[in-house]
């Protein structure tokens, strides 16, 4: 089945003391897959200036904004269409032998193969004592314990908004239980790695209106790497597996290599940003 | 009293037993290669040499040559101490060397490359995995990067000793912004002033052009489709400690001198702002640390950097040298490995020997440096120009104590080192107006073109000018001799 969105990314950032030099860069273009397609782009600014179409250093497409104009604030939108394929996140078989599948996870040549996505950051190292917070089961499969994993975080913080931020640490949102999809998907990834799975953090749209935590704002979800099978996503903060209401943008570490916006403003004095996402199914074949 | 003998310059020389003494052998007789200049000074007293030193100290602050220290409550600009009997090298030496720092830069090229693709070398168990990912200069934005002419450490910087053994060896390899050679030149060009009739007794390889030969290097690296190339030296700003040689190098090679305000980045170029507009950028010498170069990239609070400059080098619309991501092959836990990654690469017996190096991180090795402390240097894996190292025989028990439990909480920071005995140089000492043996290195500057490479044939001897002290970096309060390499 084939589905097909219309996502809206709107921001307005406002700065109190002004600027006159400036440098934007948007992280927001869907990425192109084997499930999406983008139809149509079109970005735009308030202040007159050319939105330059870039990559950022793990190759996802970027926006990037230049301004040597005195300004306070920069309004910009993307808008996309998109089609998305549904596909059966079940549709593999699980290795028959689960002892192989966790000998070749623990080989020298997957470690070094995978090793960007099984090496700790910030946000995806646990502290010595939540170590053994989660046990992966070694008696069943990679792709079973991922999946409990997933069910697990879900279970294990509370959705909550305005408690934790982008510099909150993995340890507060452990001991705290509370947090928003970029907790849930950094709690997931780093037991993920912890247990020598390769994770990844995935930024991106949700399709909402099927009672989905991750409302107007941009959403997270994790990719853990199944033996055999390839990178599949996994949303803690939903407990499923990511599908076709779950359009991704790019994937990194963790949060800061997917951040949707990064600037660098000359200015003193505060800065202010909002930012809305509108995902809209226009159309189901 | 007062005979003119007492007055020659080294009339109080003291030489120490047990230290290699590079000018005079065991017998105290003078070597070949110092005789011609010894004969020289032979007729002067040590008072025209304060006189002669004076006038070249002036005029090293004069012409503003100067370092700064980090971490002095008042940063202050100081004169790079220097002095006026130079070190020489002979020509078979300096073959050695030559040949020794081209194999290991050459080595170190090669394992960026894999490191940064295949990783075959680890895959092969020859370096572990762990240190490459517990590095934070292990750069996941390079990897399956073809940076042009696929070389990464354009520019190395080798410290090389040499132990009381008489053997050269490397004591650390500085292969992401190495400083040292502006002073090299100025050193040489006040030492010819002041002294020009000893200069001319001796056959020296010219240091003078290295300027030259480096911009002719770097355009080698020009992006495809680039004739004439526009390149720049992009410096952190007057505060940092090279300051000086960012400018020296700028304007010896005839380019721009930029900070990262002064660039930008437009549709995957890079511009420089100048009064006549935009001027496309094709080459930049950087003396920025990678995690500063561009904030979108790397640490997103830097205001040194060029927003946007690392997606232009991954376009291959601008060359950065050297390489981002350099980082991760000097890190002194990876040049324990050098004589296997040698080995590995070149299939070569190492030319220059390695310090053996005791890895904090192995528990076996962790509990000998614990156990044997004071006959060690510790080191922090990730520190330049001296900073973090303490040497175990010039520690008191409480600080003995405190090196301890830092290196058992963070065993991957630090590795541990026999205390070498660097070979000593007489050097003239102000305070005293005399001669006397200081430690000595010498830092080498390597340079890698397409098909092309060449060791500056002289380099930096960098003096540790407190009595006994073994730490030579400048900013450690080191000072340093112009060095001659002798033509055959």
């Amino acid at each position: 089945m084939l589905y097909e969105y219309e996502i809206d990314y709107d921001t307005r950032n406002s700065y109190e003391m002004g600027l006159n030099e400036a440098f934007w860069q948007f992280l927001v273009i869907p990425e192109e897959n084997d499930t999406q397609e983008l139809t149509y782009w079109h970005f735009e600014n308030d202040l007159d200036e050319k939105n330059s179409v870039s990559e950022n250093g793990l190759g996802f497409k970027t926006v990037q904004v230049r301004s040597k104009k005195e300004l306070d604030h920069i309004k910009f939108n993307a808008h996309f269409k998109l089609t998305k394929k549904e596909i059966n996140p079940f549709d593999f078989d699980l290795p028959l032998n689960i002892e192989e599948e966790r000998k070749l996870v623990d080989s020298l040549d997957f470690r070094v193969d995978h090793e960007p996505y099984l090496r700790k950051t910030r946000f995806t190292q646990l502290l010595e004592e939540h170590k053994s917070i989660y046990t992966f089961d070694q008696k069943k499969s990679i792709f079973e314990n991922l999946t409990e994993l997933n069910h697990w975080a879900y279970g294990h913080l509370y959705f909550k908004t305005g408690v934790t931020d982008v510099n909150t640490s993995l340890d507060e949102i452990i001991e705290n239980r509370h947090g928003v999809c970029q907790d849930f998907t950094h709690l997931f990834c780093a037991i993920a790695k912890h247990h020598g799975v390769p994770a990844r953090y995935v930024s991106g749209y949700l399709h909402q209106g099927h009672g989905f935590f991750g409302d107007s704002q941009m959403h997270a979800w994790a990719e853990a790497f199944v033996p055999n099978v390839g990178w599949i996503g996994f949303d803690p903060t939903n407990n499923v597996l990511a599908n076709y209401n779950h359009i991704k943008v790019c994937h990194g570490k963790d949060y800061t290599d997917c951040a949707p916006l990064k600037g660098v403003v000359y200015t003193l004095g505060k800065n202010e940003t909002e930012y809305t996402v509108q995902v809209k199914a226009s159309q189901q074949q | 009293m007062g005979t003119t003998e007492d007055k020659s310059i080294f009339s109080s020389y003291v030489k120490k037993d047990g230290l290699f003494d590079e000018v005079f052998d065991k017998n105290g007789d003078v070597k070949s290669v110092y005789q011609k200049l010894l004969d020289l000074y032979g007729s002067r007293t040590i008072d025209d040499y304060v006189n002669l030193n004076n006038k070249a100290k002036s005029s090293f602050f004069n012409q503003g040559i100067t370092f700064q220290v980090y971490g002095d409550k008042q940063s202050q600009e100081k004169i790079f101490p220097f002095d006026l009997f130079p070190r020489i090298i002979s020509t078979d030496e300096w073959e050695i060397i030559e040949q020794g720092a081209i194999q290991r830069n050459i080595a170190l090229n090669h394992f960026l490359w894999d490191v940064y693709h295949d990783k075959k070398i680890v895959k092969d168990k020859v370096v572990p995995i762990e240190l490459l990912s517990s590095s934070p200069n292990y750069l996941h934005q390079m990897m399956g990067i073809d940076p042009p002419n696929k070389i990464y450490n354009h520019i190395s910087g080798t410290d090389i000793i040499k132990h009381s053994d008489g053997n050269y060896y490397v004591l650390e390899d500085n292969i992401r912004c190495p400083s040292g050679v502006s002073y090299v030149i100025c050193n040489r060009t006040a030492l010819k002033r002041a002294l020009f009739g000893v200069f001319n007794h001796y056959k020296t390889h010219s240091v003078t052009n290295y300027a030259e030969n480096l911009l002719h290097l770097l355009e080698t690296a020009k992006p495809p489709g680039v004739d004439m190339p526009v390149t720049v030296v992009i410096t952190p700003g007057m505060f940092n400690s090279a300051y000086y040689e960012h400018s020296y190098l700028a304007k010896a090679m005839g380019v721009e001198l930029v900070e990262g305000r002064d660039l930008f980045v437009e549709n995957d170029f890079v511009y420089m702002k100048t009064t006549q507009g935009p001027v496309r950028v094709d080459v930049v010498y950087r003396r920025i640390d990678d995690l500063f170069l561009d904030p979108m990239e790397f640490s997103p609070d830097s205001a040194l950097g060029v927003p946007g400059i690392f997606a232009a080098y991954r376009k291959g619309n601008v060359t950065l040298a050297n390489a981002p991501g350099t980082g991760v092959a000097d890190d002194k836990a990876i040049y324990t490995y050098m004589p296997e990654i040698i080995k590995y690469y070149l299939d070569e017996e190492p030319i220059l020997k390695n310090v053996h190096t005791y890895h904090c991180s192995r528990p076996k090795e962790l509990q000998y440096v614990l156990d044997n402390i004071k006959d060690l240097v510790i080191k922090p894996v990730d520190e330049a120009g001296g900073y973090g190292i303490s040497i175990g025989n010039r520690l008191t028990k409480e600080e003995i104590e405190r090196v301890k439990s830092e290196v058992k909480a963070n065993p991957r920071k630090y590795v541990a080192q026999p205390i070498m005995s660097l070979s000593v140089h007489p050097t003239y000492i102000d305070q005293k107006e005399s001669f006397e043996q200081r430690h000595v290195d010498l830092r080498t500057f390597t340079v890698l073109g397409k098909d092309e490479q060449f060791v500056l044939k002289g380099g930096l001897t960098r003096v540790a000018l407190k009595e006994g002290n073994l730490i030579v970096n400048s900013s450690q309060g080191g000072g340093s001799k112009d060095t001659w390499v002798l033509k055959q």
